[in-house]
């Protein structure tokens, strides 16, 4: 069942992370986040770092990524440190977004995994991580 | 969200966060700016080292971000402002106007001492 709320994150961000990035955008990205993951929130390139740190990201290790938007931090955590992860959302476009830019030459990362699923229904077993990462996400 | 991670997570396995709260010990009435003003995650009085601990993690820690909350916020305020034409050809004056409204109400909110950002690590217990 949906909730009211998932259906309003759902309008809402699906505007957002549907969007065509104009490359103002990009620019702004860069020079705020120090990043072009395509961050909707305040985590910076070296905050990311330090989430990897603190999670011990590795090549072997599974990540989940909840609330990932367009792939910020999940994404840029499999590039920069080799491990696997699963990003979830409950707008599509941002996944679809993620799911492009690892199919990229410019993607050298872990595996990857986009799944549409609220965080209160992702259809994974019990004890199915090694790490979870969330950044500004409001539920 | 804390409950997903609980259960998806093996033992041994650990959680790293950033999120966004209204500072500890608001009265009510600059509580409810803080809701209003600010993307704010949990409704919960509860601190988020305790909802943590409520759901059974370990070895909490709490790091406040605040500073580089405000200082990011503001970047991408005047980030927006320096490509404010390229924006509103993209996203129309509208759309970029309320997106710049909203950022700089929330800074306010910062700034006021009503909106904090933390970063939580915890651990799943082994057993
Ligand atoms: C502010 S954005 C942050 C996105 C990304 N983590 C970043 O830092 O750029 C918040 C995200 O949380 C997601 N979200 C909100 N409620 C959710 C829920 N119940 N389950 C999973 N994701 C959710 C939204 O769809 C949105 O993509």
């Amino acid at each position: 069942m949906v909730t009211r709320e998932e259906h309003e994150t759902r309008q809402r961000f699906r505007d957002r992370y549907g969007e065509d990035r104009p490359d103002a955008l990009v620019q702004i990205e860069r020079a705020v986040i120090g990043a072009d993951w395509g961050a909707d929130g305040y985590t910076t390139r070296r905050q990311a770092d330090q989430l990897a740190d603190a999670l011990r990201l590795a090549p072997s290790v599974w990540l989940l990524d909840i609330g990932s938007g367009r792939g910020w931090p999940g994404l840029y955590l499999a590039a920069s440190t080799g491990c696997r992860v699963v990003l979830s959302d409950v707008p599509l476009e941002g996944l679809r977004a993620a799911v492009a830019r690892a199919a990229t030459d410019r993607f050298a990362g872990g595996a990857v995994a986009a799944v549409a699923a609220s965080a209160r229904a992702l259809p994974y077993r019990a004890g199915t991580f090694d790490a979870v990462v969330h950044a500004d996400v409001l539920c | 969200m804390l409950r997903a991670s609980r259960r998806l997570l093996r033992p041994g396995g650990r959680t790293a966060f950033f999120t966004i709260h209204p500072a500890p010990g608001l009265s009510s009435r600059r509580r409810r700016r803080a809701h209003r003003d600010g993307p704010v995650a949990v409704a919960s009085h509860l601190s988020q080292r305790d909802l943590l601990e409520r759901g059974g993690f370990v070895d909490i820690a709490e790091t406040d971000r605040t500073v580089e909350f405000a200082t990011v916020a503001r970047a991408w305020i005047e980030q927006r402002d320096r490509h404010q034409d390229q924006l509103v050809e993209a996203l129309g004056e509208a759309e970029f106007e309320q997106r710049q409204r909203e950022a700089r109400v929330q800074l306010r909110a910062i700034d006021d001492g009503l909106l904090r950002r933390s970063l939580l690590v915890a651990v799943c217990p082994n057993d």
